[in-house]
């Protein structure tokens, strides 16, 4: 998707071929969530499987469990950075130092990776600004080259270049930070639990993953214009035809009708989401973006689908929101195209206005200051999905880990001192890995044989029938699970400095949620939420919730000894 | 025909906007004191990284070059502006230090904000149109004309822009500090493996260890990518590469005065109708509070005249193309944008021995000379056929002459009409960027 691209920005593609794109029909959603009463925390008296009343799911951008855990937790420290030591006990994840691939390694090994064939390397704090790396369906199964990860410097090590100060390099696909730079992740690591071994459902990027992590489905989807054929090796394009007549998303576009979305390329989804699950069981939750809002003004005063803000790491400034990127405006029921406020605060959350009666037109999508505007009035949804500002989304090129960092961690912070603290639980994970490099592999679970398909050969994945589509008809472009990413739940019921080793995937994220509040309905319509692993693991629900806060330094990413100030 | 009746109305408005902006220069008061001060944003001073350190070890030294007499600081010295120190239109190099280098020592100044090589506007977030489809929108679209009181238009052309060198060939400052570093005219390091061996024994060796991790060596290749991106990255970090302390800054911030002339010259640089300089020579903070760069990041084929200096010009077959080559070769058929080359910065101009591409000039007279005759009186810039003719762009082969910029101010005029500036306006525009100049000592 992403060989060394010159791009355009949408503004200059509209202005050449304008085309009116129909909205989608609103189609009315099964049930609907009640407005909140004022100032009053509705999610509180929600009935739930367990001592978790609020979910928040911090859903960041293209980031292996390798390039950040590779060394955990030890990190190189040299002067001048802030420094990382590890809790006595911390126990071993499974990254390149247990497994003792820092040296030797097969992408080093393999000469089919040519001149660029690379052992792993450190990306120093100073290399925040990186290149982007290749992460399509296609050029990511090949790098994973049936399971035995040894062509990433090949298939997945090309990217965009970055800003002016960026860092590139050959075989750079195979450098990882450290907690020198991702410092506040490996805090939450050992003072919360994080699984290191999460992987998306399938392989691709961006769209597929915000897909499975609200439906655990990916076919199902609709073109509604469209400039692009089905994906090839040699020709990438968003979609393959699944063999029963229907379409299944294998990489990005954007979202029909969504006022900010590119006029010539859009697609919508046909299955449900947990939005639509949720709306049934009248449980509150929302999809909170940054840049969302259409009548807000940066600072800098751009506005609209332009609102931007400056990244000095990157050097540039960077559109703040991606329609690509945004979960639930790719169906029907749970879609704001326009991009229309909540009626209130108070209504955040829910379907309807404060009436009770009148659809809020928000339908549950919203600005990310929305998020933090809703709890300091006392409303905290009971889901709340959240996409930090494009420059602090941690994909590489646009955005950085340190960007990243003051984002995720201006969250936390906040969060930790809400009432609502107390029974929360907080997830950082991340839709891909953008190509990095990981070393571990999981067995094809959800086979594929379209011409798209490249991880056991030219269109094979895996063996065996496919699994079935939203039709309930086996389709095929769902090859998975694919590239490993972290996940780390921060909450006073998370265990503490521990690493499950369940298996789990991106839509273990919704099979929590019906779990805890949903009694265990499932999605249907081939979702893989039914079978996707549990997160319990990674909680503790007999010690009470008595796990402490940790707030972090959003700059140093080291602990900081009393809270900060509010957001 | 909509199109273009669509573009003369806007130039209208233009041409509206103009008057009533010189309307109000002249209503700046007489003091010389911005009416209208801004906050600039600058980066706050850190103490440089280790990774900033290790880079200014290697920026000075001289012993990574073939010769051992070239270090980055030789060509870029810091007491010129990290530009060239002498009035030679190229530097010497090589594995002798007699050959000549192929195009005038471009600054390392203000390229910390410098987007990557785009045909149109950058857009990192968009993952979906390469080069050569960019290039095919840009044949078919609009061009809006370049003035100085409405930048924002041409700001969206579809245009080449961004990247480093004359020709953009590099995007990040890694990439760019390798070509000098292999370049047979330039330090003329052998190989990659040559350069790794030198820096395995450095005195500074041991920072490489201490970042990078013991077997930084192991791998020649990434040890001399590290230690371009350490270079780099002393520039990024390194303040005096992009202080903005010009006496304009203050003036921006309200913090100093201009004086009759400079602010003559100041209207003169952002009048359309005289010399436009503004047009592709930004002079306005971004919405951001980040200082102006005093450059669009655009490319233009200028037309500027052979120098006949230089050794490589005594073949009349070579021709300096810029983007389309010789030392760039990956658009090279793109030829629309042949003979084109990057708008630099006007900071620190004032400080330059050498100006253009090719070094032909060598005083901002000279400079604004060419702006002012190169169509009214070509006769003045050009030298004469044997026939006597005037020999106009006689730097760029005929049929890539089409590619000369005619559309911008004052590039629209023709043989016979009035110059856009008189000798006292170039010498005020003179006095204007003599402002530009960082190291000013503010009042207040």
């Amino acid at each position: 998707m992403s060989s060394r691209q010159v791009l355009l920005s949408a503004a200059a593609i509209a202005l050449l071929a304008p085309l009116a794109v129909p909205a989608p029909a609103a189609e009315p959603s099964q049930g609907a969530v009640a407005p909140a009463a004022p100032s009053s925390d509705a999610a509180e008296s929600a009935a739930t499987a367990t001592p978790i009343k609020h979910l928040v799911v911090i859903f960041q951008e293209n980031v292996s469990f390798d390039h950040y855990f590779a060394t955990y937790p030890n990190a190189t420290n040299p002067p001048g950075e802030p420094a990382f030591a590890a809790a006595p006990n911390t126990p071993a994840v499974n990254n390149l130092a247990k497994a003792n691939l820092l040296k030797n390694n097969p992408n080093f090994i393999n000469k089919a990776n040519g001149a660029d064939a690379a052992e792993p390397f450190r990306l120093d704090r100073t290399q925040a600004a990186t290149a982007d790396q290749n992460h399509a369906y296609s050029a990511e199964q090949q790098a994973y080259d049936a399971g035995k990860n040894d062509l990433f410097p090949k298939y997945t090590g090309k990217g965009t270049p970055g800003g002016v100060g960026a860092f590139g390099t050959k075989g750079q696909v195979m450098g990882y930070f450290d907690g020198n730079t991702v410092g506040a992740l490996w805090q939450y690591a050992q003072h919360f639990a994080m699984s290191d071994n999460m992987f998306a459902d399938s392989y691709g990027p961006s769209t597929p993953g915000a897909l499975n992590v609200v439906s655990g489905q990916t076919n199902g989807m609709k073109i509604v214009i469209s400039t692009k054929n089905p994906s090839t090796v040699s020709a990438v394009g968003y979609y393959v035809e699944d063999g029963q007549g229907g379409f299944t998303m294998v990489n990005d576009v954007d979202p029909g009708g969504d006022v900010c979305s590119v006029p010539k390329d859009q697609a919508m989804m046909s299955g449900k989401n947990i939005g639509d699950l949720l709306n049934a069981g009248s449980v509150s939750w929302g999809g909170f973006m940054g840049g969302f809002a259409f009548d807000a003004t940066n600072a800098n005063g751009s506005t609209g689908c332009k609102r931007s803000t400056h990244s000095t790491i990157v050097g540039s400034d960077v559109v703040d929101y991606i329609a690509h990127h945004n979960w639930f405006q790719y169906y029907a029921s749970t879609a704001n195209p326009k991009h229309d406020k909540a009626s209130s605060l108070a209504a955040i959350g829910s379907s309807f206005e404060h009436d009770g009666t009148t659809r809020d037109p928000a339908n549950h999508e919203y600005d990310l200051k929305d998020f933090y505007d809703a709890l300091k009035a006392g409303n905290f949804p009971a889901i709340s999905y959240i996409k930090a500002p494009a420059y602090q989304d941690g994909h590489a090129g646009y955005s950085d880990p340190l960007d990243e960092q003051a984002a995720v961690v201006d969250l936390v912070n906040f969060i930790e001192q809400q009432p609502g603290w107390k029974d929360t639980a907080i997830v950082i994970t991340y839709d891909d890995s953008d190509g990095w490099y990981d070393h571990a592999f999981a067995p094809v679970t959800s086979a594929s044989a379209d011409q798209a398909d490249q991880l056991n050969g030219p269109g094979k994945c895996g063996a065996g029938a496919p699994k079935p589509g939203v039709e309930g008809k086996p389709v095929n472009g769902r090859c998975g699970p694919g590239t490993r990413q972290p996940f780390i739940v921060v909450s006073p019921f998370a265990k503490t400095n521990y690493v499950s080793h369940t298996h789990t995937s991106l839509a273990s994220v919704p099979r929590f949620i019906e779990d805890n509040w949903l009694k265990g309905a499932r999605l249907g319509g081939g979702s893989f939420d039914a079978a996707a692993g549990s997160l319990m693991d990674l909680f503790d629900f007999k010690a009470g919730g008595k796990t402490a806060a940790v707030y972090v330094d959003p700059e140093q990413g080291t602990p900081l000894s009393a809270p900060p100030a509010g957001h | 025909m909509r199109t273009r009746l669509c573009l003369l109305a806007a130039l209208a408005l233009c041409a509206a906007a103009a008057t009533i902006a010189a309307a109000d220069d002249t209503a700046v008061p007489a003091s010389g004191e911005n009416p209208d001060p801004v906050k600039l944003v600058r980066r706050e001073a850190k103490p440089l990284s280790a990774m900033a350190q290790l880079g200014k070890l290697l920026f000075y030294d001289t012993s990574l070059s073939f010769s051992g007499g070239l270090s980055c600081a030789s060509c870029h010295s810091p007491d010129h502006a990290y530009g060239p120190a002498t009035d030679k239109p190229v530097v010497l190099g090589g594995p002798d230090l007699k050959k000549e280098g192929a195009r005038a020592v471009p600054s390392l100044m203000y390229l910390e904000r410098q987007p990557s090589f785009s045909i149109g506007p950058d857009n990192e977030e968009n993952e979906n149109v390469d080069l050569a489809q960019a290039a095919a929108l840009g044949e078919s679209a609009v061009r809006a004309q370049k003035v100085a009181t409405d930048t924002a238009a041409a700001g969206a052309n579809l245009v080449p822009q961004g990247g480093l060198f004359w020709d953009g060939r590099a995007d990040t400052l890694q990439q760019q500090a390798l070509f000098p570093l292999l370049n047979p005219l330039e330090m003329a390091a052998s190989s990659i493996d040559e350069v790794a061996a030198k820096l395995k024994n450095e005195p500074y060796a041991y920072r490489f260890t201490q970042l990078f991790g013991l077997a930084v060596f192991d791998d020649h290749q990434m040890a001399v990518t590290e230690a371009l991106f350490a270079i780099g990255r002393y520039q990024i970090e390194e303040p005096s590469f992009h202080p903005y302390t010009s006496k304009f800054d203050y003036w921006l911030e309200g913090r100093a005065r201009l004086s009759e002339q400079e602010m003559r010259g100041y209207t003169l640089f952002n009048d359309p109708k005289k010399a436009n300089c503004g047009g592709c020579h930004l002079d306005k903070p971004t919405a951001d509070g980040l200082p102006p760069l005093f450059t669009d990041h655009q490319y233009e084929a200028l037309g500027v005249p052979r120098n006949a200096a230089l050794a490589a010009n005594a073949d009349p077959a070579y021709f300096d193309l810029g983007i389309c080559g010789p030392y760039r070769t990956d658009i090279s058929d793109q030829t629309q944008y042949c003979a084109m080359f990057a708008t630099p910065t006007l900071r620190n101009a004032a400080t330059r021995q050498v100006f253009m591409h090719n070094g032909v000039y060598h005083t901002l007279e000279q400079v604004l000379d060419f702006y002012d005759f190169r169509d009214v009186a070509p006769d003045k810039i050009y030298p004469r056929a044997a026939d006597g003719t005037v020999l106009k762009y006689d730097d760029i082969p005929d049929k890539y002459r089409p590619n000369a910029d005619i559309a911008d101010p004052p590039f629209d005029r023709h043989p016979g009409d009035p110059p856009a500036m008189t000798a006292q306006d170039e010498a005020d525009i003179i006095a204007f960027l003599k402002t530009l100049t960082d190291g000013y000592q503010p009042a207040k």
